[in-house]
């Protein structure tokens, strides 16, 4: 079983200042034999490239005729001109970059290191070619192969390209100038390339890095939210316990079961009553909000029917308006279907909203508790398609707090309905009000699958709308 | 450094750090046209975009020294951008040296210095540190307007620690000066680590001789480290000092 070699990306460091380049991969190999071919053409010498493994990547020879008469007929010629092959694959071009290598037949190589960057990575072969002095078949020729027909070795050597010494030397160099052009866009692009694969390594790795410290972060802040939900739980209780006793004993002191007090005295109390029932409330609201917000507030549902809940609320607020000079009006269309809903909670809702709208309206004004049947829109939360049989009308119930007060300009509508939010920070000190009313109202809303939002009452005011299904949609 | 004890060869490498658009390549090409052509590559440019560098321009020079050891210097630059951080963590890795080129305008003093700061991180996370760094300091483009005076910049420079020179590379001033200071440095702390001199018979003045002189710049080398000012060309480290 053979396990397959490691493959290893190399460092910029490695491919810039080591020695690990190689001919193989810094020229495209088809490309390298298509420029022999065409300097084999243009000069007439043969040509061949190795790497510095002893490779052949290029190669525009064809065997001279010489050779091939040889390697026919004779088998000690034959046996030498294959040493002569294996030797010219050999040969060091030493210090000075080039070597020349006399064959038998009187043919010569000559051979030249290819360099990059002061390194050698191959070597160019030039030949054979006979240089210009040979005109006989040689007596080395001879010595190797003594029956050989001169007459036709002559004949064929000459056949040989003839090239002078300092002609090739020229080719060469030619030759070496062009391939230190192609290596250089070579390397150029493996290190670009590799730099590349390098950046977007290196910045995934330090984006990871980001990620998991946000992720820490976010892990964190979730349980400092839950802690925080958990404490506003805790003291929300913990505050109502002693609050309840304040409330109830100033109560009795009010009403004098304690005994006669004077009018000053009994003022102080009641203020202290006042007080304490809004502080309970500011509790009660956040205890509530806390609920909404961690998903712990039950909600006991039942048949709610809307005009029984608007009179209700409608006879609680009464003596409010009265005393402040608003007309309250109701507004409920015959024949309303009934909702399925907590009614306590659902009466909460309405009662924040009338009180709300009171607050906000001047002596003379006009609040209206509206209530008619309508439809809401259901569709899954994300269009994965099957839309035809996803989205549906369900039926509903809308509920509409008017007030003929100063209204709410458009870009705090939103923001009404953030925990402690007030619009007018110097409205709060004339009508009161925690903050926390709204944000209760929307999430209670929510907790139905109900909508709010807010429209402009015409000429001034503002309308709060509440949309509620009358069944629980399934698909929210 | 890589060091090829068959070959006899030592290769160093220095890189080019410094603010978007402070002439770091400006540096390297003033470099190569200085070089005598025997001793200098091609210089690369990698992947430019509106003349700008995108990984890095690399200068490869070579230098034979009186003893037997040649050292090859490849000279890299950085990209300035912001965005390219984590290309600049690559390049700067496995650095023998650091030039940190800097704007001389007064408008780049922020830049100068976050990109200072930047080089210092990114030594760090390659397990480098600035302070056993060899670095020279240039302040480049003395010639153009709104720059900080050469009072102001000498003053500085002599509270500090590390030789500042004072440049204008799109001229090829100051910039030969930088290199050598920085090759200075750079040997000086190679030679103490490795103890260079004793293995290889190597002769470290005359070698800083024989490359400012095929950079064009044939004059006595106390000549050429005296253009600095500030800071010690002495190695800071301890164990270096012989």
């Amino acid at each position: 079983m053979t396990t397959a070699p490691e493959v290893r990306e190399r460092t910029l460091d490695e491919l810039t200042l080591g020695s690990s380049l190689s001919l193989e991969e810094l020229v495209e190999r088809s490309a390298l034999s298509e420029m022999a071919k065409s300097f084999h053409q243009l000069f007439g010498v043969p040509l061949r490239i190795f790497s510095d493994a002893g490779v052949l990547l290029a190669d525009a020879s064809a065997q001279p005729a010489i050779y091939e008469y040889l390697n026919e007929n004779h088998r000690r010629a034959k046996a030498a001109l294959q040493e002569v092959v294996a030797a010219v694959k050999r040969v060091d071009p030493g210090p000075k970059g080039e070597a020349a290598y006399n064959c038998f037949t009187g043919g010569v190589y000559h051979v030249t290191a290819i360099q990059y960057d002061g390194r050698q990575l191959g070597r160019l072969v030039l030949g054979p070619f006979l240089p210009a002095n040979v005109k006989e078949v040689p007596q080395t020729l001879l010595a190797v192969e003594p029956e050989v027909d001169v007459a036709v070795a002559k004949d064929l050597l000459l056949r040989m390209p003839r090239a002078r010494e300092e002609t090739v030397r020229q080719i060469a160099r030619h030759l070496r100038g062009t391939l230190d052009l192609i290596l250089f866009s070579g390397h150029k692009a493996l290190l670009t390339s590799s730099m590349h694969l390098a950046s977007v390594r290196e910045s995934f790795r330090d984006l990871q890095e980001k990620n998991g410290k946000l992720q820490e972060a976010y892990d964190r802040l979730k349980e400092l939210d839950r802690l925080k939900s958990n404490f506003l739980a805790t003291v929300s209780h913990e505050l109502r316990t002693p609050l309840t006793s304040i409330i109830g004993y100033s109560e009795m002191l009010a009403e004098g079961i304690a005994g006669d007090m004077t009018a000053e005295q009994k003022d102080f109390v009641r203020t202290i009553h006042e007080k304490g029932e809004q502080l309970l409330e500011l509790i009660s609201g956040l205890l509530d909000l806390s609920k909404l917000e961690s998903g712990t507030l039950a909600m006991r549902r039942g048949d709610v029917a809307v005009d029984a809940l608007v009179a209700d609320v409608l006879q609680t607020v009464s003596p409010t308006a009265r005393k402040r000079g608003v007309n309250l009006v109701s507004d409920v269309d015959s024949a309303m279907p009934k909702l399925w809903a907590d009614s306590t909670r659902l009466r909460q809702v309405l009662l924040n909203l009338t009180d709300n709208a009171l607050k906000f309206t001047p002596p003379g004004g006009t609040v209206t508790i509206g209530a008619r049947a309508t439809s809401i829109d259901v569709a899954p939360p994300d269009d994965d398609g099957g839309i035809v049989l996803l989205r549906s009308k369900q039926a509903a119930v809308e509920l509409r707090v008017s007030d003929t007060g100063i209204g709410i300009p458009d870009p705090e509508k939103p923001k009404v309905f953030d925990a402690f939010y007030q619009v007018d920070n110097s409205s709060t000190r004339q009508v009161g009000g925690t903050g926390l009313g709204l944000s209760i109202v929307k999430r209670l809303v929510e907790a139905h699958d109900g909508r709010i939002a807010i429209t402009d009452n015409k000429p001034s005011g503002a309308v709060f709308v509440v949309t509620i299904p009358c069944r629980r949609a399934t698909l929210s | 450094m890589q060091l090829d004890f068959a070959a006899r060869e030592l290769t160093v490498k220095l890189v080019y750090y410094g603010p978007a658009l402070s002439g770091k390549t400006t540096n390297l090409q003033a470099l190569h046209d200085a070089t005598d052509p025997g001793s200098t590559g091609r210089l690369m440019t990698l992947e430019t975009k509106d003349d700008r560098t995108l990984f890095f321009d690399l200068l490869p020079l070579t230098f034979k020294g009186k003893g037997d050891l040649s050292v090859r210097v490849k000279v890299f630059t950085v990209p300035g951008q912001v965005i390219h951080a984590s290309t600049r963590r690559l390049v700067v890795q496995g650095a023998d040296g650091v030039a940190f080129v800097a704007d001389s305008r007064v408008t780049e003093t922020q830049h100068n210095a976050d990109a200072f700061l930047d080089l210092k991180q990114n030594l760090k996370a390659n397990g480098l540190s600035l302070k056993e760094m060899p670095l020279i300091i240039q302040f480049n483009k003395r010639d153009v307007p709104g720059v900080r005076t050469d009072e102001e910049i000498a003053q500085l420079a002599a509270q500090g620690r590390e030789p500042v020179y004072l440049a204008v590379a799109t001229k090829g001033k100051g910039v030969v000066e930088s290199f050598i200071g920085l090759l200075h440095l750079t040997w000086s702390t190679l030679e103490a680590e490795h103890d260079l001199g004793r293995k290889f018979g190597f002769d470290s003045r005359a070698f800083l001789g024989e490359v400012a002189s095929k950079l064009g710049m044939p004059r006595p080398i106390n000549e050429i480290l005296g253009a600095c000012v500030g800071g010690a060309l002495e190695v800071l480290r301890p164990e270096a000092t012989p």
